[in-house]
């Protein structure tokens, strides 16, 4: 008995000297080597002067577990790195009170600034009061947040999205028929004008029905329950404008495996739908500049930081994707 | 066979273990990020533990119990979102009532856990395990699946404000952990709890009405997650349909770190605050050593593992 007690505690120091030797971490390198130039409550916030100290930022996006914003936080680093500052990458885990709880350990960790692309709109405001209040500046990027004392927001115009998606879909059905949206999580920035887009542009076709509308949370499995069911529910759809790629991806499976040939449009320009576009699985994607995002918003937090003036908003335009262009994109998107 | 020692090393680890854990791991994220150890970062962590501190201390009255209950993150979001379409500043309603209003939908949804598991005699796994699908439907109906910001400034400080330096939400867990210990350990009611978990057919014999203890567990796991999602909808300022998902699984850890018996009977409520501390510990700790969440979540699965097989050397002595 005494040895599985000697066992175990080996077996826990073994994983926790694995941890710290295999560089798990997210950036563990540079971070080691700076631990001793820092003391203990040392306020960095209110410099930038110290050449020894590294500047340090954070950010936390509302999920690393699909493609899109794994892409912003992957040019987020690139350029951290180009730019020789510390970034600390979090996963929000698609939960506002994960996201809040990050930002305070951003905080405590003398981060002198912070991007945030938030889950919720609302939910994440707190995030933004607790940062400022603690004289840190926010820059927000992809998704917003309903915070006055945002620093600033670098972005892509979703209404837009909606539209350029919308209005494609119009075209290919001749201003008639009968369409299904799906949605991304509710309350989110991206859904809450993606579908005011889709909206506006609805107004101008009063012979184009909606059917149904419904979340399926950004996910291609959930898109594709969604469309399964709606393929039972209705006769006849004559096309799906899902709200980005993967749940149009997932939704044009259940089509497939349905024996049926629905045209489906999403939003992103993500790998798989540069392919669907290519052999005619997707008829278009508008693309959204994640890495470009990712890269301008730390390149305005550094210029804020540095004491800079920055604007309110940065936008990047959204792109449509079609069978022509799509090599184009392929060799852009990372 | 082990020679017979004064002092019973393997027991004292067996059962202390876990606080020595507790240490380790401290002393571990101390040596490696010096912030971790300031005030600031540990009413940060305190702070955020205090929900699964809540679910945790209603986690270990049902499992003394010998019980389980899956549905206590469905009820957080339930409370919360109730508490928040009250807590509304268009509604008027004063904040401590929407926070009444958050208690008694937790306090029911725990009631009809407990009836269905203790009259109705459906296992405890599959009850709640129902409940946690039933009340996430009842959340996402009343909410029309929108979040419902727009709430009044004196609900907004429960899970936001501050009482001098100390976040309320650490004020909330004390007061519950102080009344908790008071009940399982002085009270008749506790020793009660104690004994169905251990022996419920020596419990009943005894003239404990087993049925009624048994429900009451529930009651007390339901108003807990009830506190909890009020916290919770205030300290996001919103309520959220999707608030509380997958919390039971945390609440669950940090009861059986603490070395609390999943057949029921034999646990301790220090056990279990040193479980929601280790996990909190955890947590803030590997967030600022940038450890991505993906290990993470490794990481916790094992010391879940490593805790349970550590409170097994209690069990194995012939």
């Amino acid at each position: 008995m005494k040895k599985r007690l000697l066992c175990m505690v080996l077996c826990v120091g073994l994983v926790l000297s694995m941890m710290c030797g295999c560089g798990l971490a997210d950036n563990s390198a540079p971070k080691e080597q700076t631990q001793p130039a820092k003391a203990e409550g040392d306020s960095e916030k209110t410099t930038g002067e110290s050449e020894e100290e590294k500047i340090k930022i954070g950010i936390t996006l509302y999920s690393l577990k699909n493609e899109f914003t794994v892409r912003i936080a992957n040019a987020a680093e690139v350029k951290a790195n180009e730019l020789g500052i510390e970034l600390v990458v979090y996963d929000g885990n698609y939960d506002p009170s994960t996201q809040i709880s990050q930002v305070e350990t951003m905080i405590s960790d003398g981060c002198d600034g912070i991007i945030l692309n938030p889950q919720d709109a609302q939910a994440c405001a707190p995030c933004v009061d607790k940062a400022v209040e603690a004289g840190i500046p926010v820059v927000g990027v992809n998704t917003r947040v309903e915070s006055d004392k945002l620093t600033s927001y670098v972005g892509s115009q979703d209404v837009l999205a909606g539209e350029m998606e919308m209005q494609k879909i119009a075209d290919l059905l001749d201003g008639k028929g009968n369409i299904v949206i799906i949605e991304g999580p509710m309350g989110q920035s991206a859904q809450i004008e993606r579908k005011e887009g889709i909206q506006n542009i609805l107004e101008k076709y009063p012979d184009i029905k909606v059917l149904a509308e419904k979340t399926a949370n950004w996910s291609r499995s959930e898109g594709m329950t969604v469309m399964e069911n709606w393929l039972q529910a209705f006769d006849e759809i004559d096309a799906v404008v899902a709200e980005n790629d993967e749940m149009a991806l997932g939704a044009r499976e259940a089509i497939k495996a349905s024996g049926k040939d629905i045209p489906a449009i999403g939003v992103d320009g993500i790998t798989d739908a540069l392919a669907a576009v290519e052999e005619g699985n997707l008829i278009a994607s508008i693309f959204q500049d994640g890495a470009g995002q990712g890269s301008k918003a730390v390149e305005v937090l550094y210029d804020v930081i540095k004491g800079k003036d920055v604007d309110e908003n940065y936008w990047i335009d959204f792109e449509e994707v079609i069978k022509d262009n799509v090599d184009e994109f392929k060799k852009r998107a990372q | 066979m082990d020679k017979q020692k004064k002092f019973d090393l393997r027991g004292f680890i067996a059962k202390y273990g876990v606080i020595l854990g507790l240490a380790i791991i401290m002393i571990f994220f101390t040596i490696m990020k010096t912030k971790f150890l300031t005030m600031e970062n540990m009413l940060n962590m305190l702070r955020q533990t205090s929900i699964n501190g809540l679910l945790a201390v209603g986690m270990t009255f049902v499992v003394l119990t010998g019980g389980i209950d899956l549905s206590v993150g469905s009820i957080v979001g339930a409370s919360g979102m109730f508490a928040a379409l009250v807590a509304r500043s268009v509604t008027g309603v004063p904040w401590y009532l929407a926070i009444c209003v958050g208690l008694l939908v937790g306090l029911l949804l725990g009631l009809i856990n407990g009836i269905i598991i203790a009259y109705l005699r459906v296992p405890a796994f599959i009850a709640t395990l129902g409940m946690l699908s039933i009340a996430r439907g009842v959340t996402f109906m009343a909410s029309n699946a929108q979040p419902v910001p727009g709430l009044s400034p004196g609900f907004l400080k429960v899970g936001g404000g501050n009482l001098g330096i100390i976040p309320i939400p650490i004020l909330v867990l004390t007061a519950v952990l102080i009344v908790s210990y008071t009940v399982l350990y002085k009270t008749r009611y506790g020793r009660y709890v104690f004994a169905t978990g251990g022996n419920p057919i020596s419990a009943r014999v005894s003239g404990i009405n087993v049925r009624q203890i048994t429900c009451s567990v529930y009651m007390v796991s339901g108003v807990l997650a009830g506190l909890a999602g009020v916290i919770l909808t205030s300290r996001v300022t919103s309520g959220l349909a999707a608030g509380g998902e997958k919390y039971e699984v945390d609440a669950i850890a940090a009861a059986v770190i603490g070395g609390n018996s999943l057949s029921g009977g034999r646990g301790r409520l220090w056990g279990t605050i040193v479980g929601f501390l280790i996990m909190g510990a955890m947590n803030n700790g590997l967030d600022m050593m940038a450890v991505s969440s993906y290990w993470q979540l490794v990481i916790k699965g094992i010391i879940i593992i490593g805790a349970v097989m550590l409170d097994s050397l209690n069990e194995i002595k012939a």
